[in-house]
């Protein structure tokens, strides 16, 4: 992955979080059930999109840090 | 022995060890601004990491996170939702302001904005208003530490008291040695508080109700208005998702421009480090969902709290728990009291000595030390005084800070990444953002959807800063040049 196209993906997942997290993306997610590992559905909703940016991140941070090592230092 | 001496061991026990700590940390650092303020640039992975984590988390998450969860249900989500937003473009931004720092000589925010858009009076602005925000943080964190403290020792140690020896305590360590002392105690307390909260987020479900999903089904069949987003208001009333939204937008904008945490960029060893922290960050984050569970078991327990916040020391008490497993609870608490505490007094000193009082006088090294000593040493003492006087939630108190920090963001970005912004440009923005935040912060009534007012603050700054800039003379080419000077990324 380019450092350009791990960039607009970090872009992408941040906003799609910012709006699924709030009014209106929400919305689907402001119910109870399913419960999933025990927690009401919006708790779990929230707490998904959270656990998931560990691995977004993860991924951010390799691609980068391959592009710096290879070309500024 | 009686179990609140036990207990009372215990909490002395734990200020005993973050005082040693705090004080053989100093140790490291030079006797230098630099060093009292940005720790000589030396912090590690698991330093800042920790310190990032236990100052984000506070007394506002610990006993705040609970008190809401349990009267406002799942309002309190959107504490969950707004941390990780806030933090993951510090990846990008962090590094470079570490870097403009380094070559301009930068350990404040406001050196940052000023450093870009010369004004003395923007300086003393930011540091003007940095302390107002400060002052109520500072005053739940003395609060929450005194609280618990009464909670858990029935009463034989007032809440005047508690609050004196933790915070004692932290003025002795952040005085002596500055933001070493924060850094090393921080380590300490974030540790502690993150076990805690994960023991009991999972024991008490368990020991009440047997199991996380056992406790929501009977909340659910009980009290299903709680569990649906966006939850409650203060009143008992369905929140509104305006609210609920702009909430969560104006906490993710503010979260970095708190001066306390921007300014740890320059506290990093290096860049690599802050990249780091900022990708870690989540997983210090989701101890916020035990700490829910500890306030949602709250919501079917037989007997009511005096007032939210305290549901946690509330229901620790009534579970039988033994003594020992109390006053661990007790220090979590008072860790992440104390851990966001020290950072906000040693920070509030820094930034009025460095962008108010040293932009009309010069002082030498050794005097600015020593003002920014006294000067924690007053902070402390203010929020202390109102500390011992009731109030509103703590959620609602830092949620008004916030209204006030997350007008720094539009400055910081323009400083960075805008280079037709002008200083006319940014020192109107955010005069118009702080007055409409002010107003509609004075009259909640008159808010659209009930928006945060910190949100509404930003609608007006940002199109007055842009329209400003760009009807006021371009910036001089040779001051642009040399602020960015190697500022850019690196390219290939």
């Amino acid at each position: 992955m380019s450092r350009k196209a791990v960039r607009v993906l970090a872009g992408v997942y941040f906003t799609a979080m910012a709006i699924a997290l709030t009014w209106p993306g929400m919305l689907p997610a402001a119910r109870i059930r399913p419960f999933v590992l025990g927690l009401p559905f919006g708790f779990f909703w929230g707490g998904a999109w959270i656990a998931v940016s560990v691995g977004v991140l993860y991924v951010v941070d390799r691609v980068e840090r391959r592009y710096r090592d290879g070309s500024t230092r | 022995m009686e179990r609140w001496i036990v207990i009372t061991l215990i909490i002395a026990a734990y200020l005993a060890v973050t005082l040693v700590i705090g004080l053989m940390a100093g140790r490291k650092a030079t006797h230098s601004v630099a060093g009292y303020v940005a720790g000589d640039r030396s912090f590690g992975l698991l330093v800042m990491y920790f310190v990032t984590g236990a100052t984000v988390f506070s007394s506002f998450a610990f006993l705040g996170g609970p008190g809401w969860a349990y009267s406002r249900g799942a309002a309190s989500f959107y504490i969950l939702a707004y941390g990780v937003l806030g933090m993951a473009p510090f990846y990008w931004v962090g590094p470079r302001i570490a870097e403009v720092g380094r070559r301009l000589g930068h350990v404040t925010q406001a050196q940052l904005i000023t450093g870009r858009f010369p004004s003395r009076g923007l300086s003393a602005l930011i540091a003007l208003m940095s302390l107002i925000a400060f002052v109520p943080y500072v005053t739940i964190q003395i609060r929450g530490a005194g609280i618990v403290i009464e909670a858990v020792t029935d009463g034989h140690i007032p809440l005047w008291l508690g609050a004196l020896v933790a915070y004692g305590i932290v003025i002795v360590y952040v005085l002596v040695s500055g933001v070493m002392a924060v850094g090393w105690t921080n380590t300490f307390q974030g540790i502690f508080m993150v076990a805690i909260a994960w023991i009991l987020g999972i024991y008490l479900p368990y020991r009440l109700y047997g199991g996380v999903g056992p406790m929501f089904e009977q909340i659910a069949a009980a009290r299903p208005e709680l569990l649906v987003p966006p939850g409650l208001d203060a009143a008992g009333a369905p929140w509104s998702w305006g609210s609920y939204s702009t909430y969560i937008l104006v906490s993710a904008v503010g979260l970095m421009m708190w001066p306390h945490l921007f300014m740890k960029a320059y506290t990093a060893r290096d860049d690599d480090t802050l990249r780091r922290t900022v990708i870690l960050f989540p997983t210090f984050q989701l101890f916020l969902i035990p700490v829910f569970l500890i306030g949602f078991a709250g919501v079917m327990f037989p007997a009511t709290p005096p007032d939210p916040d305290s549901i946690l020391p509330f229901m620790i008490l009534r579970t039988q728990l033994p003594a020992f497993v109390v006053g661990l609870f007790c220090a979590g608490a008072l860790s992440a009291s104390m851990s966001t505490g020290d950072a906000l007094l040693h920070a509030s000193a820094s930034v009025v000595v460095e962008d108010g009082i040293l932009q009309f006088v010069s002082l030498d090294d050794r005097v600015q030390r020593m003002l920014m000593r006294v000067l924690v040493l007053l902070t402390g003492a203010a929020a202390y005084v109102l500390a011992l006087n009731p109030g509103a939630s703590l959620v609602q108190l830092l949620a008004t800070a916030y209204g006030i920090v997350s007008q720094l963001a539009p400055p910081v970005l323009a400083a960075l990444y805008w280079r037709r912004a002008t200083t006319a440009g940014v020192v109107a923005g955010l005069l118009s953002g702080w007055a409409t935040a002010g107003f509609f912060w004075h009259y909640p009534a008159l808010k659209p959807f009930g928006m945060h007012e910190g949100i509404l603050g930003l609608l007006v700054q940002v199109p007055v800063l842009v329209l400003v800039s760009l009807s006021t003379r371009r910036q001089d080419p040779a001051h642009l040049a040399g602020f960015f000077e190697e500022a850019g990324e690196a390219r290939p």
